[in-house]
């Protein structure tokens, strides 16, 4: 039995502990916005939050995160409560196929919660472990920066 | 259940059901939840007009996509047609996929299928047509309410408005009277200066559900008391199951059932990760044949003996080649060869079936719902009208999913169970089971006269043909319904009779340049390994080709890369009018940062002319490549910012295919299996794209595939400059 905070509900589930963390998110929980890409912690296309870090949930034995705190791409934002990330990506048009886009969108929150005036550089650092095979970093890159600026913007006027 | 893969304010609201009829085919009805089902061919009050467009009795307004939405922006790009001739705001417009019908087949392959760039090109009409037959109805309904003539009514943003008074009424509230009006067959369009959305529209119609994590894919299916299912398969090419040992896995916890089929032995569970456990405690036994030995080396020896022995098909021949390069002063020879590759969409294969008793439910990511219907049909033993394809949004396509393996397979597996079955392929079983961009070799000779002045060009290129692999499942979903499966594959070569394959040849049979004699040679070589339809094709490989060897051209030519494609283009207006354009705002010929270098290329394909500028350095042996430069043709822009994005996905994934793709086999297998041996461009390494899209009124051509073609010759042409190495094969691989 596996105990955790998963959006804010606590779930207490009877699951293989080896079982990759993705898989309960996705079959036993019917979350579907977590992506499977390679299950090799390779394309980030799985990436959610364990205690606000970026984790790859393909490669996280469910038995791993008993008692902590998750957050996948249905508790980051809901289109009437964007996270400000989410409506830089409408308002950029970047998801093309949208398939690694929750992905792209849990490790830029993770990245700005954790440095909210990263670089350029720091920003392709940092994502550079989530594949887009149509290719929207450009648009990913742009969207990060228009809320990094929003920030600096507010921080200004304060 | 959820049958709808669409939009979620659309799921919320209410439920899509794709009801068959007794004809055959299929028909959409909605219902609310809660209220009773309105009977199929009985839709109360709402309005048809033709098979696209649809506006309900509560008002809303809904197009039935026949294209698939797998990121290229055919959903945004559908609805801008249909909302411009019907005066529509388009993010208004709700889609829903569509079901296999014959009005939704695609006139340029008498399929139901998305691929070659055509989406916008052949509805650029058909669309707009069916938006401006749905006008005309809501005129004639509010002329009629009005009792006045037709030409006094105005339309826009789906009101109708009175001519010189204050009345309006809204496309909504005149759908009951409008249902009942007949709808002209071929009503007037718009002239381009009327637009109001085409070439302005850019808001992708999917970027909201896609950034919330709420589009519902393929693998996102999931019926009640649904099974997974995981394959074995064969390890080596033309390898048969002689036979398998599966009694652990079969008393592992969760597993159902394991068994032989013709795709390989099935491992089903409860659960996804049950079946993969259980999967690799599976023995299995297989017989190999002459094909599992083939390795990369062979492949492109008997493409060698190919070009050394047989003339091949002469698919180009202008001017008299040999007497031409008689008088050339020099001559200039190369070869180049270029690798298999695979599609690697993000989304894995996968394919989630239904099977009772007459009736059989396909949820399946695929570019060709025709055809997996056909599939389904053929694996099933159901008669057509028993197969119900749901097509899903896609999670990358790039032609991997015109073809139906893995619907087949899903069938095959859901037909020894009365529950669904969903099976999904490994990332690895993606990239070693996947069916190629073919590896081709190619023999180039020009002659320069003494003033470098270019007399011939000859091409020979060793290939396989597509359409040899695909014609068994396309012939059977083009042939009638109640064709037997057993006489379509008599007749596969149906499917080449009716679409000419020109996956070989494309991009080299229509070279551009203007020599005294051309001459281009198809040496069909089929080694038998695995090949489909790959971003741009054909294109993708021989314009590296072509675009290199003139680069090469130019160089023994003493010229200006630039000004030696220019001069020869003087039939090619709009190819010259790109590469100025991209030379121009890239500053070709200018001074670039210590160590970066320019390289260049322009090819057209689908219709759309591209030229793309490389800046590129070597940085420890390391190629970078920081910026492109592109200027786009594609006619009539329907969507700016779409046809911005294609253009930066098609440079991308033509970056990945020259910096780093490659599958190569060993002994019979595929060496590759995840992205650290098969891997993808990321963002760290990602160029600044700039793109320049010109304006233009000819009628619309596609712009998913034509950013590719020129950006690996455009890189390689930057780096002979920075290194001094001409590479002639891709990946490139810097001595
Ligand atoms: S699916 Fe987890 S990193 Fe790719
Ligand atoms: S949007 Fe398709 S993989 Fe990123």
């Amino acid at each position: 039995m596996v105990t955790f905070t998963l959006n804010g509900i606590v779930h207490s589930l009877d699951v293989p502990d080896d079982t990759p963390l993705l898989w309960v998110i996705r079959d036993e929980l019917k979350l579907k916005g977590t992506k499977f890409g390679c299950g090799m912690g390779l394309c980030g296309a799985c990436t959610v939050h364990l205690n606000g870090q970026a984790i790859r949930s393909c490669i996280t034995p469910v038995a791993t995160i008993n008692g902590q705190r998750l957050m996948t791409i249905e508790g980051l934002g809901t289109p009437e409560q964007p996270h400000p990330l989410q409506k830089a990506w409408v308002q950029h048009s970047v998801p093309q196929c949208g398939y690694c886009q929750s992905g792209q969108l849990m490790s830029a929150s993770a990245l700005l919660a954790a440095n909210p005036h990263p670089t350029e550089a720091q920003i392709r650092e940092a994502m550079s472990g989530n594949v887009c095979r149509c290719g929207t970093y450009p648009r990913i890159l742009k969207a990060i920066q228009t809320v990094t600026n929003a920030m600096t913007g507010e921080e200004e006027t304060l | 259940m959820i049958d709808s893969p669409l939009n979620p304010s659309l799921n919320r609201r209410r439920f899509l059901k794709v009801m068959g009829t007794g004809s055959g085919g299929l028909m959409l009805a909605f219902h609310l939840p809660g209220c009773s089902q309105i009977p199929p061919g009985q839709q109360e009050n709402s309005l048809r007009p033709n098979a696209w467009l649809e506006f309900t009795s509560q008002g809303a307004c809904v197009l039935t996509l026949d294209r698939v939405e797998m990121g290229q922006g055919t959903m945004t790009g559908m609805a801008t047609l249909l909302g411009e001739e019907l005066d529509y705001d388009p993010s208004r417009i709700e889609v829903v996929f569509a079901p296999v019908g014959k009005a939704y087949v695609q006139p340029d392959f008498g399929l139901q299928i998305t691929g070659g760039s055509t989406s916008i090109s052949s509805n650029w009409v058909r669309l707009r047509e069916a938006g401006a037959s749905g006008r005309a109805v809501f005129v004639k309904a509010a002329a009629e309410v009005w009792q006045v003539d037709q030409s006094q009514v105005r339309t826009a943003n789906g009101v109708c408005f009175l001519q010189g008074s204050d009345k309006q009424v809204s496309y909504a509230d005149l759908v009951a009277l409008a249902a009942t009006l007949s709808a002209p067959s071929s009503p007037e369009l718009k002239s381009a200066d009327q637009f109001r959305y085409i070439g302005k529209h850019n808001a992708r119609l999917d970027g909201r559900s896609k950034s919330f994590g709420l589009a519902d894919y393929g693998i996102d299916q999931e019926p009640d008391d649904l099974l997974y299912a995981v394959l074995i398969r064969a390890p080596r090419l033309g390898s048969t199951l002689k036979g398998f040992d599966a009694e652990a896995a079969q008393r592992m916890a969760g597993v159902e059932r394991i068994f032989a089929c013709d795709a390989g032995i099935a491992v089903v569970a409860q659960s996804y990760w049950q079946a993969r456990k259980a999967a690799e405690q599976v023995k299995a036994d297989w017989q190999t044949n002459e094909l599992s030995a083939l390795s990369t080396e062979q492949v492109f020896a008997q493409y060698a003996t190919g070009l050394d022995e047989e003339s091949g098909d002469s698919v180009r021949d202008d001017g008299d080649l040999d007497e031409v390069l008689a008088t050339a002063e020099q001559l200039v020879e190369a070869e180049y060869r270029l690798p298999y590759l695979a599609h690697a969409t993000m989304e894995p294969q996968n394919c989630t079936v239904w099977i009772r008793e007459d009736r059989c439910d396909v949820w399946a990511p695929t570019q060709g719902p025709d055809i997996a219907r056909y599939v389904a049909r053929r694996a099933s033993g159901l008669s057509e009208s028993d197969i119900h394809i749901h097509t899903t949004f896609i999670g990358g396509g790039f032609g991997r999913r015109l073809s139906q393996d893995y619907v087949n397979e899903a069938v095959l597996i859901a037909k020894e169970f009365d529950r669904p079955v969903k099976l999904i392929w490994s990332r690895e079983e993606d990239t070693r089971y996947d069916l190629y961009r073919p590896a081709s070799l190619h023999r180039l000779k020009a002659g320069l006269d003494r003033f470098g002045k270019p007399l011939g060009w000859h091409h020979r290129i060793a290939a396989p043909v597509v359409l040899d692999h695909y014609a068994k499942d396309a012939s059977g979903a083009m042939a009638p319904g109640w064709t037997p499966p057993a006489i379509v594959n008599f007749s596969s070569n149906f499917a080449s009779w009716i679409t000419p394959d020109t996956s070989a040849i494309e991009g080299a049979e229509d070279l551009p340049y203007d020599f005294s004699a051309i001459a281009v040679d198809h040496v069909k070589v089929d080694p038998g390994v695995p090949i489909s339809y790959w971003r741009a094709v054909g294109h993708s490989f021989n314009g590296f080709v072509v675009e290199s060897f003139m680069d090469e051209l130019a160089e023994k030519a003493g010229e200006d890369a630039l000004s030696f494609r220019l001069k020869r283009l003087q039939n090619f207006p709009r190819h010259q009018n790109v590469l100025k354009l991209a030379a121009e705002r890239a500053g070709w010929g200018y001074s670039l940062p210590e160590g970066h270098f320019h390289g260049l290329a322009v090819h057209k394909s689908f219709g759309t002319v591209v030229a793309e500028i490389a800046e590129v350095s070597v940085e420890q042996g390391r190629i970078r490549v920081h910026k492109v430069t592109c200027a786009v043709d594609c006619g009539q822009v329907v969507n700016p910012d779409i046809v911005v994005a294609q253009m930066e996905s098609g440079i991308i994934f033509g970056l990945t295919a020259a910096l780093y793709g490659e599958i190569t086999l060993k002994e019979g297998a595929v060496e590759q299996s995840n992205f650290h041996d098969y891997p993808m461009l990321r963002m760290n390494e990602s160029p600044d794209i700039e793109v320049i899209v010109v304006e233009s009124q000819e009628s619309p051509t596609g712009v998913g595939e034509p950013g590719l073609p020129p950006i690996a010759p455009a890189v390689a042409n930057a780096l002979y400059r920075a290194t001094g190495q001409r590479l002639r094969s891709l990946p490139l691989r810097l001595a």
